[in-house]
């Protein structure tokens, strides 16, 4: 692993990421294009407007549900998961 | 004197920063991003390969941010989200959440410059992972250096499609199609302001060529109509379509893709300004916009606006409002400093480039009839077409607000700001009248700017 190479988990999948990346472009980069399971059709959504306006690529980091993968910057040891519905 | 406050670190932001610190005005530059440049100048972090062959002007924006770092009178804030703003008695109270705290700034002047976002239309299956903004494809490469996908379909209207398929190709990624549903003769209405613009034109002309070296054929008067879910449920293809000149559809056929890239010009973010109440119109292309005088003073004393909030138009007439609105704020908190006769005249150049784009591209209303009544159209709450037509024909919504409240249409997450504008004319259109701009002010207005965690605020206080 080099110096500026991070790694998180994504479904307990190991993810290698370049540091600066943020958590939704490192998944697009390793083709996982799916990030949550929508609230009421369970619909499969991914990144949309990829600046941080549309809270479609919602995921969960660490335990915490609503985050934006496509600005929130993957770091080494994230725990990063699917978001089914507002896993409330 | 107070510092000049500034929210905001794009094209415009930059410039006002810049000319408010020169006139000898302190400055706070507040920036939601990580790295300063905006959108338009997004940037990868140091570690991330050199981007560079994914801006067109990027000369420009290094020069400014440059000059922002060397200038000791202008902080920086990055990564800094306002999710509260309010003015009472000509002071304004930002609430920040800034390095995990909540900051409050009180001030009573504001140059506000918070920029825009990729304008989107719903249509049958918009909501397929795969389907996203040309603006989410660039700032993918820009600022992440990720290519979306393989196949990538390139499509919407407007100038900014050019660029988005260049970093494609620059990246070694394989543009399928490339389609613009206007027809660039539309261009000749404005003949003037390309002549005294005539550096854009070789703009053009550096996307299309290395669009054509790619083997690319761009087509003009063609949509993406429908999307298509393969059996993972993610993108497998689109429909694209011949239109007419209102948009309606001739003739289809099926293109393969895993990655489609739809947009149809910008929208404004003019929430943070128009929670504090400064005056909001409806511009050309029926976005709504901040009012802005000659000074970009807005309708409240002591706020002004630079940049695409004022009406899209692109980074040169940002950066000229922008030098404009930190001349003027500097001028209110007290620094002996005047607009000269060639900021007005740049602004003015650069004003008339702009009304020919937008007239270049326009929407037209038969995007509409691409949809199906399961069509979602509020991509948050997961309302579809069936849903407002139910609310206005059995509930007896009477305007775009009622139809709303009645479904949750814009209020989600994203507080309305993808299917806002659409909403206002879907509603509109189904009651058979036209839009007014109260309809259309009313969907842009926010309560919070941004949503953040709850917890962040409880240990805050």
């Amino acid at each position: 692993m080099s110096q500026s190479e991070i790694e998180f988990t994504y479904n307990d999948q190991k993810i290698t990421a370049v540091a600066g990346q943020s958590v939704g472009a490192a998944l697009l980069a390793v083709n996982i294009r799916s990030l949550r399971l929508s609230r009421f059709n369970q619909n499969k959504r991914g990144i949309f407007c990829g600046i941080g306006v549309c809270f479609d690529c919602l995921v969960v980091i660490n335990g915490v549900a609503n985050q934006r993968a496509c600005i929130i910057e993957a770091k080494n040891g994230m725990n990063v998961q699917t978001q089914v519905g507002s896993n409330a | 004197m107070h510092n000049v406050v500034i929210v905001g670190a794009g094209p415009a932001g930059l410039s006002a920063a810049i000319a408010a610190a020169a006139a000898g005005a302190p400055v706070l530059l507040i920036d939601s991003n990580p790295r300063m440049g905006g959108q338009y100048w997004r940037m990868a972090a140091d570690s991330l390969e050199n981007q560079i062959d994914q801006h067109y002007d990027l000369e420009t924006g290094l020069l400014l941010i440059n000059a922002v770092k060397a200038r000791k009178e202008i902080e920086v804030w990055s990564n800094a989200q306002i999710w509260s703003a309010t003015h009472k008695d000509g002071v304004n109270t930002l609430r920040i959440i800034h390095q995990d705290n909540e900051k409050i700034v009180n001030t009573k002047n504001l140059i506000i410059c918070t920029g825009a976002y990729d304008r989107t239309l719903p249509f049958p299956g918009w909501d397929t992972p795969g389907v996203m903004t040309p603006g989410a494809v660039q700032s993918l490469l820009k600022g992440h250096a990720v290519l979306a996908g393989k196949r990538i379909v390139v499509a919407g209207s407007g100038p900014f499609l050019l660029p988005v398929a260049t970093g494609v190709l620059k990246a070694g990624g394989e543009i399928v199609e490339l389609i613009e549903a206007n027809k660039p003769i539309r261009w000749l209405k404005s003949f003037a302001a390309m002549l005294e613009n005539l550096h854009k034109i070789n703009e053009g002309y550096y996307y299309l060529k290395t669009i054509s070296t790619g083997k690319v054929r761009p087509r003009f008067g063609y949509a993406v109509v429908r999307a298509y879910k393969a059996d993972n449920d993610e993108l497998d293809s689109v429909d694209i379509a011949k239109i007419d000149r209102n948009f309606n559809i001739r003739k289809i056929k099926n293109i393969k893709c895993d990655v489609a890239a739809i947009g149809w010009g910008f929208t404004a973010d003019t929430s943070l300004a128009g929670s504090l109440g400064c005056k909001q119109i409806v511009a050309e292309d029926d976005g709504v916009v901040i009012w802005a005088d000659d000074k970009q003073q807005t309708s409240v004393t002591g706020i002004f606006v630079a940049g695409e909030i004022t009406g899209i138009g692109g980074s040169e007439l940002s950066m000229a409002e922008g030098v404009i609105a930190g001349i003027s704020a500097a001028k209110f908190v007290g620094c002996k400093v005047e607009i000269k006769k060639a900021h007005i005249k740049r602004r003015a150049k650069k004003q008339r480039f702009a009304t020919a784009l937008i007239r270049a591209y326009p929407i037209k209303s038969g995007w509409k009839s691409w949809l199906t009544g399961e069509s979602i159209i509020c991509r948050c709450e997961e309302v579809d077409l069936n849903d407002l037509k139910h609310a206005i024909t059995e509930l007896g919504a009477t305007d775009s607000r009622t139809a709303k409240l009645f479904t949750r249409c814009g209020m989600g997450l994203c507080q309305g700001r993808i299917c806002g504008r659409s909403v206002v004319d879907l509603v509109a259109d189904n009651l058979e009248i036209s839009p007014t701009d109260i309809d259309r002010i009313a969907a842009v207005n926010r309560p919070i700017i941004t949503p953040i965690p709850l917890g962040v605020l409880a240990a805050g206080e």
